[in-house]
């Protein structure tokens, strides 16, 4: 399919349909970075792709969909906390009383997921676009809006956040492979 | 980067999963023509509609967004639902509503029975008075009640059955395909007509006449577990909540889908919601170990416990109450019932003797108590504590075991489904439980 019926204006853009197959996994996994559940990640993901599709074939030749997609992600990504909420979530976590082995990977995720919501949300869109994007900080600073030194700030910070977050901590300062 | 950054990003790109499904083209499409009409709801955010725009106008938004759901149905399962609920025009009464989508139990034309009533029998050395009202089958743990009738599957048929006189006033063909009593949420009868593969069937029914309403589609993340036994329940909202492979999808009452959770670990076989929707109760697991998960649903689904039940083999048929959820475990040959307060199998209590020999005994919440039958004893318990307020014993006949459903209230009274092969008897039994099996609040 290739346009949408009586629709001239959704005429699908060249390369819009490679770009989404190819790129919509790694897109997806940073809106779940950013948001902490599949189905917001999507959310974000499909708000992106719609922004980017009327511009695309601006984007191809400045080369550039893919940071466009992600500055828009990120910044629909700080709308939402900014409207709906800037709280932290609490958390009762339950104790596993079996198979806690078969569920570690999982543990580990939730770990992860905790300490990322425990972060304001410039501080996390800064650990996605940097740490899980490979983005560099004058990339990270132009997607977010804000200078070179704000995206250091804002890193260091969030940093020593994770450094003492439960589960987290024993992650970043041993046992993991580099 | 230094040692530290490096070490972060390890973390990320190691623990972040892979996504369920992607995003596809369609669904980009499908967002674009749907945005500037209204809002997408996900994660309990509204957006706003986007200023500006791709030139199409407010006017003209409508008007492409049904273009988009008419092309891109055959490429979406989830969006041709919403066309095929949004745009059916209800049926006639007594008539079967057209679907675009296949079904695997073909449905027929309602039929209504008024004719005469079974008098009652007594059913003696049985507790709580029971007496048997109809010899209609009735499915085991099939029987619920809502808004003064009584529903439940027969021999290839639901049934709308008059708590009054024991009477099968309503009957529609219909072959459940998974362990899941009817769901009554509004004025409809939900029941999961297929449950295998990539796609789950629900059909919605008239409350008052069996008239067929409604049909959804809901597809199912990773192909649905071989083991379900409650994947379905209603929330207070009217939702309904589906478990779905990997995913709990949530189907809104105009037949919107939405996926809600996803899992990893295995796929969920059950699913529950806690009275005042705030708790989505999901159970996963073997034949060996079942595990409980707990999400609050506000400010977005989160995952609050998890814990795991080791022993005693499958596990499902969940029932949220405000003090936790309520569950069985075991094969047909020895099935019993556990509460978890607060979704905590840690602390979980087994209640009531169960049931064993091909019986079956699954939590039921109705009347502001839980009761749980059987073939050992009939209980019935605080929802608020898991505290037992009443239990009796069911005797054997002759020799042999006899079996009470959990009961269900309609009209102030308790009813059952009864069988025994001493005497080759089933039907419908009316109980007169104790004084404190009711008002136990909830």
């Amino acid at each position: 399919m290739d346009t949408l019926t009586g629709v001239e204006h959704l005429a699908e853009p060249d390369g819009f349909r490679d770009f989404v197959e190819t790129r919509s996994s790694a897109l997806l996994r940073s809106g779940w970075l950013l948001t902490g559940d599949w189905t917001s990640a999507e959310d974000l993901v499909q708000t992106a792709l719609a922004a980017a599709w009327p511009r695309w074939a601006s984007l191809r030749r400045q080369d550039a969909p893919e940071l466009y997609v992600r500055k828009i992600m990120v910044n629909t990504f700080l709308r939402w906390r900014q409207r709906r909420w800037t709280g932290e979530i609490a958390t009762g976590q339950l104790p596993e009383t079996q198979g806690h082995d078969v569920f570690a990977q999982v543990d580990a995720r939730q770990a992860l997921l905790a300490a990322l919501d425990r972060l304001p949300a410039r501080q996390r869109a800064v650990v996605v676009l940097r740490y899980f994007a490979d983005q560099t900080e004058s990339q990270t600073a132009a997607a977010m809006g804000c200078s070179v030194g704000a995206v250091k700030s804002h890193a260091a910070k969030a940093l020593a956040r994770l450094r003492s977050a439960p589960g987290l901590s024993e992650l970043l300062t041993g046992g993991v492979a580099s | 980067m230094n040692t530290e950054e490096r070490k972060l990003a390890d973390v990320l790109h190691r623990f972040t999963p892979e996504p369920p499904r992607r995003v596809t083209v369609e669904q980009v499409a499908y967002r674009l023509v749907s945005q500037p009409r209204h809002g997408h709801e996900a994660g309990g955010r509204v957006h706003r509609p986007r200023r500006g725009g791709f030139g199409l106008s407010r006017a003209f938004a409508p008007a492409a967004a049904a273009a988009a759901v008419v092309v891109i149905a055959g490429a979406s399962v989830g969006i041709a639902v919403l066309a095929n609920s949004h745009h059916n025009p209800p049926p006639s009464a007594g008539g079967a509503a057209t679907s675009s989508t296949p079904m695997s139990g073909s449905p027929s034309p309602t039929s209504s029975s008024t004719g005469p009533t079974t008098p009652a029998t007594g059913l003696a050395g049985l507790p709580w008075g029971a007496e048997l009202i109809d010899h209609q089958a009735i499915f085991p743990g099939s029987l619920v009640s809502a808004d003064g009738s009584l529903y439940g599957f027969g021999n290839g048929t639901l049934d709308r059955i008059d708590p009054a006189t024991g009477a099968v006033v309503d009957t529609v063909q219909f072959s459940p395909a998974v362990l899941n009593p009817p769901v009554v949420s509004g004025n409809t009868v939900w029941v999961v007509s297929s449950y295998t593969g990539g796609v789950i069937d629900l059909q919605g029914y008239d409350a008052r006449t069996l008239a067929r309403t409604s049909s959804v589609q809901v597809p199912a993340i990773g192909g649905v577990s071989p083991g379900g036994q409650g994947v379905l329940a209603a929330g207070p909202d009217g939702n309904l909540y589906v478990a779905a492979g990997d995913v709990v999808a949530r189907v809104s009452p105009s037949g919107q889908v939405n996926n809600l959770i996803y899992v990893t670990g295995g796929k969920i076989s059950s699913v529950a919601v806690s009275p005042d929707g705030s708790k989505v109760y999901l159970g996963t697991g073997s034949s060996t170990a079942f595990k409980l998960l707990v999400y609050d649903l506000q400010p977005r689904p989160f995952q609050a416990g998890s814990s795991t039940l080791a022993q005693g083999g499958a596990g499902g048929n969940l029932v949220a109450t405000s003090g936790g959820v309520w569950g069985t475990t075991g094969s047909g040959h020895s099935e019993w019932v556990w509460f978890a307060p607060g979704g905590d199998l840690s602390r979980a209590v087994r209640v009531g003797d169960g049931a064993g020999g091909g019986f079956t005994a699954y939590p039921s919440y109705s009347g502001g108590a839980v009761w749980v039958g059987g073939d050992g004893n009939l209980v019935c318990a605080s929802p608020a504590t898991g505290q037992v307020l009443a239990s009796a014993a069911i005797p054997g006949d002759q020799g042999v075991a006899q079996f009470l459903s959990s009961p269900v209230v309609a009209g102030g009274r308790a009813y059952s489904s009864y069988q025994t092969d001493a005497s080759q008897t089933s039907g419908l039994a009316r109980l007169t439980p104790p004084a404190a099996c009711t008002g136990a609040g909830s």
